[in-house]
C-alpha cells in the first residue's frame, strides 16, 4: 500500500467507501479491516493523480449526509401529522428525535475522524484563522465557509432539514414537558434525559462556531422558555397571594427559587440558569415587592428573624429591593436607640446612656449579621442611626448634645478604684469603643476626660496604671496620635514621678539625710495637664514642708538641668497626726489646711488676719474655705458666726472622735459640676474657634482666592476628625480673620475671599 | 534650724509626743517648666515645653515621641529657643535673634 498518488476511478472508491460511511453514521458494525482501508480510501481519494478529488469527495459526501438526515425526517412526518397532545405522542416525539439526534452526532463523530486526513490537509487550508475571525475579516468570511470539517457540514445539515423543520414542534413539546415537571414532577428518568438531550442538541449543534454558538438555542428555545416560565411564575404568584402571608409567601418563592434552580441544572444550557432565576425574581419577588414591604416594620419590631433572613434572601438580588427595608431598620434603630437614652434620671445617666445604647447596637448588630449576612449596607444603616441618636442635640432636651461628656464620664467611672475585676472592665472600655467612635464631639470628650484623668493620676484613685495606659492606647486607635499626646504625657509623667521618688529616697538615704515624713511628690509637665490657669496661688509654706521641697528640688537640678517647679499647693494633702491629751488621731487633709493647724502648735488662739497673713493666704475665698472645713470638723472653734478678720479661732483641745483616722474633705470642689461643664464647653468652643481660624489660613494661603462655599466645604472636610463646627462659627471666624487682615473679600465679588500676604 | 527641726520630730516618732501636730506623709505635686524668661521660642512661635513645630509635625508618624529629644537651648544673653530651631538659625546667623548678640551656648535643658 502504498502512499504515492495514484490515478483512481473516482465511483469506485467512493462506492466503497459509501458502505462504510453509512455503517459508521449508522452506527452499525464496522469490520476493523474495512475501517482501516476506509482511510486510506479517504487519502487516496485526497491525493489523486492527476488531480486531487478531494472536492468532490466533500460534494458526494454533503450530499451522502443530506439524503441521510431526510430520510430520518421522513421517519418523523408520522409525529407530525397527528399532533394530538396527548402524553404518549409528545413523549414518543421528543424520544425518536433523542434517540435520532443521538446516534446521529455519534455516528457523525467518527465519520469525521474518518476523514480526518480531508479535513486536516484539504480543509483546514480554506480555513480563516482565529484572528481573522475574530477581527471580523466579513467577505472572507463567507467563502471560507463554504466547506467545513465533515463533523461540522453533518452538524450544519442537521441544522437545517431537522431542526428548522421539527424545531417548533420540539420547543412546544419540550415547554409541555418542563411544565409537567413544575407541575407534576414525575417525569420518569429517561423523560429527563431526553428534555435534557434535546434541548442541549440545539447548542451542540452550533457548538463548533467561535461566534454566535449560542444563537440558535437562544432564539429557538431560550426565548420561549422564559417567556412560557413567566407566565408560569406570573400565574403562581397570583395564586399564592390570593391565599398566603407574607411570611408563607416567602417561603413558597424561595422553594420554588430552588426547584427553578434545579430545573434549570437538570435540562438546560449552563447560559440559561442565571436567566431563568432572574425571570423567576422579576415574576414572583419584584412584581410584588411593595407586598413583602408591607410587613418589614412589624418584623423588624418584633424581631421575626426567620421572616427577616427570608425577605433579605429574597430582596437582595432585586435592584433596589434592600432599600426600603433598610430604611425600615434605620429607622427602627433611631427609634429604639433614642428611646432608651431619652429622659435618663438619677446619679448614673452616664453608665446608662452608653449601656443602654450598647444594648441596643449590639441587638442589631446581631441581627445583621445573624439575619443580614453582615451587609455591608446594613452595618453602615446601623452606624448611621446609632450616630444620629448619639449626636442628636435632643439627648436631654434644650442644652446641647451631652453624649461625649456621658461617655467620659462612663470611662472615668470605669477607671476609678472599684470592685469590678480588671478584665470585666477591659472588657466594658472595650465595647464602650463602639459607642465612642460615633462621636462627632470627640474634641469635648477629650477635654472632659483628659480632666477627669489628671484627677484620677493625681489623685491616686485609678484602678491601675495599666488600665489607663490601655484606655489610652484604645483611644489612640480610634483617634491618632495626636489626640491622645496630651493624655500620653499625663500618664508617663506620672511613671516617672514614682521613679524619681525612689531615686530621691535613695539619694536621701545615701546622704542620711532623714525627713521623718513618707514623703510622695508627682512631677508634671507643664502644658500636658488641664489644671487651667490657677497654678500659683500665693502662699507661704510653713516650715515642715520647707525641708523637703528644698532637698527636692536641690536633688531635682541635679537630675536635670534648665527647670523651674513650682508646687501646686492646692493639689497637695497629707497626714498630720494629731496628738492630744486622750488620743491621737491621724487625719488626712490638704496641704492649707494642715498649714493652719500647725500654727496653733505654739499658741491655743489666733485671730484670722493673724492666720491670714502668716501663710499670705491673699485669696479670701480659698482662705476662708479651708478654715471653714476645720471649724466643720470641731478641730478649731471660732468665736463669731461668720469668719471675719478679726475673728479668734483656738484650737480645740476637747476634740474627740470615734474614728483615730478619718479625711477632712474640704469642700474641695470649688466649682459645681454644672459650672464646670459649661466652663469645659466654653473652653472647647475657644480651641474650636483657633483651630477654624488656623484652617481657614492654612486654606487661603494655599489657595490664594477661594469662593465661600467652597472654602466652607474645605473646613468641614478638614475638622472632620474632631468635631462638626457649626456655620456661624465658621462665618465668624472669617469676620475675625478678616478684622485681623489675614485675608479680604476679593474688590469684584462678594462671595470670594483672598489671602493676604 | 533644719537640724532642730529634724530633731524635734525625731523626738515626736519616739512616742513622747512633745509636740502636738506631727506631719507622717504627704503627697505634692509639683509642675515643671523651662527655667525661661519667655515661653514662647521666637523662631518657629510655638511654647518652649511642647516641641518645635517640625519636631510636632515629624512625631505624628513615630508612635512613641521621644520626651526631650526636642530640648531648650540657652545662650550666653539668656535667651532660649527650642535647640533645634537655633541650630537652623544659626547657619545662616550666628547671632541671637533677639538681641543680636553673638549666639553661645550657655547650656542645653535635659
Amino acid at each position: 500500500m502504498s502512499l504515492k498518488p495514484r490515478r483512481i476511478l473516482f465511483d469506485e472508491v467512493w462506492g466503497c467507501l459509501k458502505t462504510t460511511v453509512e455503517k459508521v453514521i449508522t452506527l452499525r458494525a464496522v469490520k476493523k479491516d474495512k475501517w482501516n482501508d476506509s482511510f486510506n480510501d479517504v487519502y487516496s481519494i485526497c491525493v489523486a493523480y492527476p488531480e486531487p478529488l478531494a472536492d468532490r469527495l466533500y460534494t458526494e459526501t454533503k450530499l451522502f449526509l443530506e439524503n441521510h438526515v431526510k430520510s430520518q425526517l421522513d421517519d418523523f412526518g408520522v409525529y407530525m401529522m397527528e399532533v394530538n397532545d396527548t402524553d404518549n405522542s409528545q413523549n414518543q416525539l421528543l424520544h425518536k428525535y433523542y434517540s435520532a439526534w443521538k446516534n446521529y452526532s455519534e455516528g457523525l463523530g467518527f465519520l469525521n475522524s474518518l476523514y480526518s486526513y480531508l479535513n486536516q490537509q484539504h480543509i483546514k487550508k480554506q480555513k480563516v484563522s482565529e484572528a481573522e475571525i475574530l477581527y471580523g475579516n466579513g467577505g472572507h468570511l463567507s467563502v471560507a465557509q463554504e466547506q467545513m470539517e465533515i463533523g461540522e457540514l453533518g452538524l450544519d445539515i442537521w441544522r437545517i432539514f431537522m431542526i428548522q423543520n421539527l424545531g417548533d414542534i420540539l420547543v412546544k413539546q419540550i415547554l409541555q414537558g418542563i411544565e409537567r415537571d413544575r407541575v407534576e414532577s414525575n417525569l420518569s428518568s429517561k423523560d429527563i434525559e431526553t428534555l435534557n438531550g434535546v434541548i442541549h442538541s440545539f447548542v451542540m449543534v452550533q457548538d463548533y462556531k467561535k461566534k454566535g454558538n449560542l444563537k440558535l438555542y437562544e432564539n429557538m428555545f431560550e426565548g420561549k422558555m422564559l417567556e412560557a416560565s413567566g407566565e408560569y411564575f406570573k400565574s403562581q404568584a397570583s395564586k399564592l397571594l390570593q391565599t398566603c402571608s407574607v411570611s408563607q409567601y416567602m417561603q413558597e418563592v424561595i422553594r420554588i427559587l430552588d426547584e427553578e434552580n434545579i430545573r434549570a441544572h437538570k435540562f438546560m444550557h449552563i447560559s440559561s440558569i442565571q436567566k431563568l432565576k432572574k425571570e423567576c425574581e422579576d415574576r414572583m419577588i419584584t412584581d410584588h415587592k411593595y407586598f413583602l414591604y408591607s410587613e418589614c416594620k412589624d418584623m423588624v419590631s418584633n424581631d421575626k428573624r426567620d421572616d427577616l433572613k427570608n425577605l433579605y434572601t429574597l430582596l437582595k438580588p432585586i435592584v433596589d429591593g434592600l432599600k426600603e427595608l433598610i430604611q425600615f431598620l434605620l429607622e427602627q434603630i433611631k427609634n429604639e436607640g433614642t428611646e432608651s437614652v431619652m429622659n435618663l434620671k438619677g446619679e448614673n445617666i452616664h453608665i446608662q446612656f452608653v449601656e443602654n445604647m450598647l444594648q441596643v447596637h449590639q441587638k442589631y448588630e446581631n441581627l445583621i449579621s445573624e439575619t443580614f449576612k453582615n451587609d455591608p449596607l446594613f452595618l453602615s444603616a446601623l452606624d448611621k442611626a446609632c450616630a444620629s441618636v448619639i449626636n442628636s442635640k435632643l439627648c436631654d432636651g434644650k442644652t446641647a448634645c451631652r453624649s461625649a461628656e456621658l461617655v467620659a464620664k462612663y470611662h472615668d467611672s470605669l477607671l476609678k478604684k472599684s470592685k469590678s475585676t480588671e478584665s470585666e472592665i477591659e472588657t466594658k472600655l472595650t465595647k464602650s469603643i463602639t459607642i465612642f467612635k460615633y462621636i462627632e464631639d470627640k474634641d469635648v470628650y477629650q477635654k472632659f476626660y483628659s480632666r477627669m484623668l489628671a484627677k484620677r493620676l493625681i489623685h491616686d484613685q485609678s484602678v491601675n496604671m495599666e488600665l489607663e495606659e490601655v484606655m489610652i492606647n484604645k483611644l489612640k486607635q480610634a483617634c491618632g496620635y495626636e489626640f491622645t499626646n496630651k493624655l500620653h504625657r499625663m500618664y508617663t509623667d506620672v511613671g516617672i514621678s514614682m521613679d524619681l521618688n525612689n531615686k530621691f529616697n535613695q539619694h536621701l538615704k545615701n546622704q542620711n539625710n532623714e525627713l521623718h515624713i513618707n514623703l510622695s511628690i508627682k512631677i508634671l509637665q507643664a502644658g500636658a495637664w488641664p489644671l487651667g490657669p490657677q497654678t500659683a496661688i500665693p502662699f507661704a509654706v510653713p516650715q515642715e514642708f520647707e525641708k523637703p521641697i528644698r532637698d527636692f528640688e536641690t536633688f531635682y537640678n541635679l537630675k536635670f538641668s534648665g527647670r523651674k517647679l513650682s508646687w501646686l499647693h492646692h493639689l497637695c494633702h497629707g497626714e498630720l497626726k494629731v496628738s492630744l491629751a486622750k488620743k491621737s488621731y491621724l487625719i488626712t487633709m490638704q496641704t492649707y489646711q494642715m498649714a493652719m493647724l500647725l500654727l496653733f502648735e505654739n499658741c491655743d488662739t489666733l485671730s484670722c488676719k493673724d492666720i491670714k497673713d502668716v501663710l499670705q493666704l491673699n485669696n479670701n475665698e480659698n482662705f476662708q474655705k479651708h478654715l471653714q472645713s476645720l471649724i466643720d470638723s470641731k478641730l478649731l472653734t471660732v468665736d463669731t458666726e461668720k469668719i471675719e478678720e478679726s475673728s479668734i479661732v483656738s484650737f480645740n483641745l476637747d476634740f474627740s472622735n470615734k474614728r483615730t483616722k478619718f479625711k477632712i474633705t474640704a469642700s474641695l470642689q470649688k466649682e459645681s459640676p454644672q459650672q464646670e461643664v459649661e466652663q469645659t464647653h466654653t473652653q472647647v468652643d475657644e480651641d474650636r474657634k483657633l483651630y477654624l481660624q488656623a484652617a481657614i489660613v492654612r486654606i487661603m494661603k494655599s489657595r490664594k482666592v477661594l469662593k465661600h462655599n467652597a472654602l466652607i466645604q474645605e473646613i468641614l472636610s478638614q475638622s472632620k476628625v474632631s468635631f462638626a463646627p457649626s456655620i456661624p462659627m465658621i462665618k465668624k471666624c472669617i469676620e475675625s480673620l478678616i478684622d485681623k487682615q489675614y485675608i479680604e473679600r476679593t474688590a469684584n465679588s462678594s462671595d470670594e475671599y483672598s489671602y493676604v500676604a | 534650724m533644719s537640724e532642730d527641726n529634724d530633731k524635734t520630730s525625731y523626738d515626736s516618732d519616739s512616742s513622747k509626743p512633745d509636740k502636738m501636730f506631727t506631719l507622717k506623709k504627704w503627697n505634692s505635686v509639683a509642675m515643671w517648666s523651662w527655667d525661661v524668661e519667655c515661653e514662647i521660642c521666637a523662631i518657629c512661635r510655638v511654647q518652649v515645653m511642647d516641641a518645635c513645630l517640625r519636631c510636632q509635625a515629624e512625631s505624628k508618624k513615630d508612635i512613641q515621641s521621644k520626651d526631650g529629644a526636642c530640648v531648650v537651648v540657652w545662650g550666653e544673653c539668656n535667651h532660649s529657643f527650642h535647640h533645634c530651631c537655633m541650630s537652623l538659625w544659626v547657619k545662616q546667623n550666628n547671632r541671637c535673634p533677639l538681641c543680636q548678640q553673638e549666639w553661645s551656648i550657655q547650656r542645653l535643658s535635659s
